[in-house]
């Protein structure tokens, strides 16, 4: 199971209005596990009035840059990036998870590619850290990015991608697309849809028939648009990466609900089953697990191993309590948010409410 | 922009997901269970062929079975570790099980998996010598090719990324196998060997699931199916078959 560790910050700046990079530094040894692969990301974690909450954040820098380094544009209402752009400082310390994902592609000195990527807004962050990376590894591979923002104010990295292009002169080029600003070209004004997509391959600003491999980093509606766009000129599903952004992981958790249920010494239980929508109750002994009294009355429930380890079949209780007598997959801040391994879980209370569907 | 785009209507046009924080619980539970079915299918047939190494008629035979076996335990590794991803705890995942553990041969269990694993059902049928073995690789790796093949597009991207780095391997199994069944057929026994499709055939079919699945509508909806059972059962059916017509054997 995937560990935390403690991150030093050792540098905080604002990259826009309302959007820091943050340099962190592995503490108590653990440098090795932070080695990191061009487009992951770090899971980070933090308390916020007695709640854990868990955001992930892509890595900006590249990687033989020789730091950690993350991008975290402040979101509405969003609890940890608030925190981050506001109260985070230097010597503070973040809990974080080694990185993980797939948004990489492998690369090789050898290689002569010509890479399109498409940004929007804070999805910048994984791409820098891919185009940093690729152009650096693979001298004779090209970058092309197209970079979707509200205006020149919200562009996050902008600096830091013109110095790019002077860097690399010729083997990267930025297509910045606003909005809301005006620009000379009109094709550079407006939203990146599927349709413009099409007219950027069609007006030979992109090269599309050349392109070896595309990454998306954006909101879900942009990502959908660019994605058939590529595939209606020509590129597999293996020449695309996704990577979805961080808006679309779900917003606060709700409180759980307080038990309502008692104890009692009663050998039955009543038992509701929340699934796809639908809530069945059950009358079930208490020396059945919730799990097989589900699959005995024909509730489709979900598991795979039921020897507590893989987490297919965890449910939330609502009411009541249950003991889950093994447990090798569900963390702490699981438990405390009332999931259970329902093929490890027996009812303790005469009633329980529990659902698969949160 | 859209900002507010539902998970479940921004998969229904198509989108993939990519880390294990934007999954919805739902899609989350099914997902995982497609990767249990694989990583648990893989152990199980891995177990099962290791026993059978030793029968192989010679060292080149031999090779390919251990590499086999090797191959499959190391793509379940692959999937695994998304699993892991999700919390379950991949070291005991691999060991809690007795994967070499079958059912009797005439066993009749359909497409029902055992209490306590998700190997496809027809991983608890045991292997009868060398021969049977290599059939039963040939039928079910042509079945492994056609499911690969449907699971690369899962819109899981780190799975649908772990499928398609398997799927030229799993391919290559079965050109083993084929390989394999065409030097016992210059030199074997064919009516044992068509005994052994005749079993295995019935079985690797009923490996794809019922026709009728109430829950394919919903996994399509969410991008973790594509084609339905029966589709991927004709495609197999097809292939599978064009194979055997080469190797001059009948399809069951």
């Amino acid at each position: 199971m995937a560990r935390f560790h403690d991150l030093r910050v050792t540098d905080i700046h604002k990259t826009t209005r309302d959007a820091v990079v943050v340099t962190l530094e592995p503490v108590n040894g653990a440098a090795e596990e932070f080695k990191f692969l061009a487009g992951q990301y770090l899971t980070f974690r933090r308390d916020f009035d007695g709640e854990e909450l868990r955001r992930s954040y892509s890595i900006c820098a590249g990687t033989d840059e020789g730091i950690l380094q993350v991008g975290i544009k402040k979101v509405d209402g969003g609890a940890f990036s608030t925190w981050a752009n506001e109260e985070l400082k230097v010597g503070d310390t973040l809990q974080a998870m080694p990185p993980m994902g797939s948004f990489h592609t492998d690369l090789n000195p050898e290689n002569e590619n010509q890479y399109l990527g498409f940004a929007g807004g804070s999805g910048i962050t994984p791409i820098l850290s891919i185009i940093k990376t690729a152009l650096k590894t693979e001298p004779k591979s090209n970058f092309t990015l197209v970079y979707a923002n509200k205006g020149v104010n919200s562009i996050m990295f902008r600096e830091e991608l013109e110095d790019l292009k002077n860097l690399y002169m010729g083997r990267f080029n930025v297509i910045h697309v606003l909005e809301q600003d005006a620009q000379e070209i009109d094709l550079f004004t407006g939203m990146v849809t599927e349709e413009k997509c099409a007219q950027l391959f069609k007006s030979g600003w992109i090269d599309i028939e050349h392109v070896d491999m595309a990454f998306i980093c954006g909101p879900e509606q942009m990502m959908l648009g660019i994605a058939k766009a590529l595939r209606d000129h020509g590129l597999d599903d293996g020449q695309i990466k996704f990577e979805l952004f961080a808006s679309a992981q779900p917003g606060r958790l709700k409180r759980k609900v307080a038990s309502k249920g008692s104890a009692s010494s009663a050998n039955q239980a009543t038992v509701a089953i929340s699934l796809d929508g639908a809530t069945q109750t059950i009358t079930m002994g208490k020396d059945v697990s919730i799990l097989d009294a589900a699959l005995e009355n024909n509730i489709d429930a979900p598991y795979a191993c039921k020897a507590g380890v893989c987490s297919t079949c965890r449910c939330k209780v609502l009411e009541g309590e249950v003991e889950m007598v093994a447990n090798h997959a569900l963390e702490d801040y699981e438990v405390e948010k009332g999931y259970v391994l329902s093929c490890q879980s027996f009812p303790l209370t005469d009633k329980v409410v529990v659902d698969y569907d949160q | 922009m859209a900002e507010d785009m539902s998970i479940e209507s921004y998969l229904a046009q198509g989108g993939v997901l990519t880390n294990p924080t934007n999954v919805p619980p739902r899609y989350r539970a099914e997902l995982l269970k497609l990767m249990a079915t694989f990583v648990d299918s893989e152990l199980a047939g891995a177990a099962g062929f290791a026993d059978i190494i030793n029968e192989g008629p010679g060292i080149k035979e031999r090779i390919a079975a251990a590499r086999i076996v090797l191959e499959k335990t190391d793509n379940a590794d692959r999937v695994l570790r998304i699993m892991g991803e999700f919390g379950a705890d991949t070291a005991r995942y691999a060991t809690h099980h007795p994967w070499t553990a079958r059912l009797e041969r005439d066993a009749d269990i359909g497409a029902t998996r055992t209490e306590h694993d998700m190997r496809l059902a027809v991983f608890n049928y045991p292997l009868q010598g060398w021969a049977d073995a290599v059939v039963m690789n040939l039928l079910m790796g042509r079945a492994v090719v056609v499911q690969m093949a449907e699971f690369s597009m899962v819109s899981y991207q780190p799975l649908a990324d772990a499928f398609r780095a398997i799927a030229p391997i799993e391919a290559h199994h079965a050109e083993l196998a084929e390989e394999g069944l065409a030097k016992l057929l210059e030199d074997g026994d064919k009516t044992a060997i068509q005994a052994s499709v005749d079993y295995w055939w019935p079985r690797v079919a009923a490996s794809f699931g019922s026709a009728e699945s109430k829950k394919f509508d919903t996994l399509k909806g969410w991008g973790l199916r594509h084609s339905s059972n029966a589709e991927l059962r004709n495609r197999w059916t097809a292939e599978a078959g064009a194979v055997l017509e080469r190797l001059d054997l009948k399809a069951g």
